[in-house]
């Protein structure tokens, strides 16, 4: 078990003959992950990296059974690209592009809703169950099956997270995922928390957050509503940021106040969450949880 | 992306905001002139164009600018010249800017407007939301952070849909929240649909017109305004990248800029080099437990140019005021050993002369452990961010 992709995924890439696209699918290709074909506008009809190309997510899915999406086009090309996506009523799509501008982000969103289709991202390193599936960028070296759930704002911070698991009498991951860096993203915490839940080989689940909107406190109070739970350990990065500074949202100072890194603490705290003040503390809380191997 | 007030008000005003009139000047003398084109007798509104709020409330750091803020109210013709004389090429200090300030190089000469009433407009993006949100409120002598802060039921938040602009009802609504005469509604829509249209068309991030004042007739006129453009849309807008005031920005964030990265000034001593916020405010936490703090910040995000890596290290490498540095790498879709391979160029261009600790995980990392080990350069390699930050300071207090 695990959470939104596994071995029976049936992965299309966008974009699949870019040079990334191509370093990282050889990648996941060689980690097991079902990859079905690539879809580059034009290109439809050639073979890239063993796999089938089509101009479109369409004839991608009609032809060879796709399910999931992971899309390695540049960012002024996301919102083209999630709209077939969308169309196609992909299950899952992956977006690793950064800096999606906002006004296409706001008309995803607007598509995204009430149709089938899952957004993880932008700017995400995407998502990763071991053993079974790799879908983005993720160093599949540091990653093992395990029963810890692994969901992250940050990137980089998830890997830290993932080697945490490993100090942990390697405890392992069931599914990692990052929600992506942009401002506006695709599913978030409260998502990722309910199918944690629902997924019976995850034991106990990592959230890392950060500054800026109110992921976090979200989170929280959906967790807090929840009658069974699992254990949650969660961090929050920012403490040291002076207020104002551009590291940020600035947005976010107009319309929400200011909200520091500890008021997100406090709310997951208020919830129930095991709240951890530096990356090291996870293995220790989680040794913690699982005293023994 | 910011831009100064005066560009600002020109954008708006194509979409039918009413601005006052007003003109720009570089010189004291070139201020006299455009005031009588401005306004015959006056009063008029010297502005001082820097990009900040509160620049009203805000002072200047030299002596000859004289004890009045950055936005002056002129009554007589021949205190144009001798206000102008003070602000231009004074430096302006508000509670944006830093202790530092910004230098003057220009002023908004405005006619004065009279108004009865004024109150807060913004048009931004709730991210939870994913809306395009506006935001009314009567901020009286509060600044609209303090009112969100602590008494955010004062801030009216309408979410207008993308295709159109407000509707009846809304408009209606804000009338009543900001306790407007009824006779201010046609002004009040031509205001928010020309936010809504100006936002979308030039892919701002956020508008705001801080304050908006009420006419007796019952007019809205934008006393001032700031708008923020979206940097990840600023290649659709070629027209907005060209206002782009280099003055405004330091001199190493343009130079990151140049190479897609970011790069963030502080107070500390330890330069880092890192590819995520995230992992940056980590970073920063834990300088922090330990009584250290960044000098700087290098975010050199998925960069993929081992040159472009290179120079974004050089910046690192020649700030003063940096006396270690950091680099932590968690390889992904950015490769390690282009790192390890910038670094090398970059020391054997500007030299090495401060400590530097290294921290690779991820994405062909052993290699890039390999290249810096081959190179003789004295470069300190950590396993752990935890241990590397521990390093970094060690190795900082050691060579005091």
């Amino acid at each position: 078990m695990s959470i939104l992709v596994n071995k029976d995924t049936k992965v299309v890439c966008q974009g699949i003959t870019g040079s990334q696209a191509t370093f990282h699918i050889k990648r996941s290709l060689d980690y097991g992950t079902h990859v079905v074909s690539g879809v580059t506008p034009e290109k439809g009809g050639e073979m890239h990296l063993g796999l089938p190309v089509f101009n479109t997510v369409k004839e991608a899915k009609a032809e060879t059974g796709a399910n999931a999406s992971v899309m390695f086009v540049p960012a002024p090309a996301v919102k083209a690209a999630m709209k077939e996506a969308v169309e196609a009523e992909l299950d899952l799509v992956v977006c690793i592009a950064a800096g999606v501008p906002l006004k296409d982000m706001l008309e995803v969103k607007a598509m995204l809703k009430g149709s089938k289709t899952k957004l993880i991202g932008p700017n995400t390193p995407g998502i990763i169950t071991p053993g079974e599936a790799r879908l983005g960028i993720f160093p599949e070296n540091i990653h093992h099956k395990g029963k810890i759930g692994i969901v992250s704002r940050s990137s980089t911070l998830t890997y830290e997270a993932v080697i945490e698991t490993n100090r942990a009498n390697n405890l392992g991951q069931s599914t990692v995922l990052g929600l992506g860096d942009d401002m506006m993203i695709g599913i978030d915490f409260i998502d990722s928390l309910k199918a944690f839940h629902g997924d019976e080989e995850t034991k106990a689940i990592v959230m890392l957050g950060h500054l800026g909107g109110t992921f976090e406190e979200d989170a929280a109070k959906y967790y807090k509503s929840l009658k069974k739970k699992k254990p949650v350990i969660g961090l929050v990065v920012g403490d040291a940021v002076p207020f104002g500074h551009k590291m940020g949202y600035a947005g976010d100072v107009i319309t929400k106040g200011r909200i520091s890194a500890q008021d997100k603490k406090d709310a997951m705290q208020d919830a129930g969450i095991i709240v951890v003040n530096s990356i090291k503390e996870i293995h220790e809380e989680l040794l913690k949880l699982f005293p023994k191997a | 992306m910011n831009i100064h007030e005066y560009q600002a008000k020109k954008i708006l005003s194509k979409y039918g905001i009413v601005i006052p009139k007003g003109k720009i000047a570089y010189t004291p003398n070139e201020a006299k002139k455009v005031a009588a084109k401005v306004s015959l007798r006056g009063p008029w509104m010297l502005k001082a164009q820097i990009q900040s709020g509160a620049r009203a409330k805000g002072y200047f750091l030299e002596e000859k600018a004289g004890k009045k803020a950055g936005i002056r109210l002129i009554k007589s013709r021949r205190d144009i010249i001798k206000n102008a004389e003070q602000m231009l090429g004074s430096t302006l200090v508000t509670l944006q800017t830093g202790p530092k300030g910004k230098s003057v190089s220009r002023i908004y000469v405005e006619a004065y407007t009279k108004v009865k009433k004024i109150f807060y407009a913004a048009l931004v993006i709730d991210r939870m939301a994913s809306a395009l949100t506006l935001l009314v409120a009567e901020t009286g002598e509060k600044e609209i952070n303090e009112l969100a802060l602590n008494e955010p039921e004062k801030i009216l938040k309408i979410a207008l849909p993308l295709n159109h602009g407000v509707a009846p009802e809304q408009i209606r609504k804000v009338l009543e929240f900001l306790k407007l005469p009824p006779r201010s509604g046609r002004s009040l829509k031509r205001l928010i649909n020309g936010l809504h249209k100006a936002f979308l068309d030039y892919d701002a991030s956020m508008i705001e017109i801080n304050p908006v004042g009420v006419m007796g007739s019952g007019q809205l006129v934008a006393l001032d305004a700031k708008i923020s453009f979206d940097d990840n849309a600023l290649y659709r807008h070629a027209d907005i990248s060209a206002l782009q005031d280099d003055y405004e920005e330091g001199e190493r964030e343009l130079q990151a800029a140049k190479y897609k990265f970011t790069y963030c000034d502080f107070d500390g001593n330890i330069g880092c080099i890192v590819n995520g916020d995230g992992l940056a405010m980590a970073i920063m936490d834990e300088l922090q437990k330990r009584g250290y703090s960044a000098a700087c910040f290098l975010n050199v995000k998925g960069g993929v140019d081992k040159d472009k890596i290179a120079s974004g290290i050089k910046i690192i490498m020649t700030n003063p005021k940096v006396e270690g540095i950091l680099i932590n790498i968690l390889g992904g879709f950015l490769r390690c050993n282009l790192i390890a391979e910038g670094i090398i160029a970059a020391a054997s261009e500007v030299g090495l002369n401060v400590p530097l600790v290294v921290r690779f995980e991820g994405t062909n990392k052993d290699e890039a452990k390999e290249i810096l080990q081959h190179s003789k350069l004295p470069v300190i390699i950590a396993e752990e961010m935890d241990s590397a930050v521990d390093s970094v300071i060690k190795a900082v207090e050691e060579s005091e």
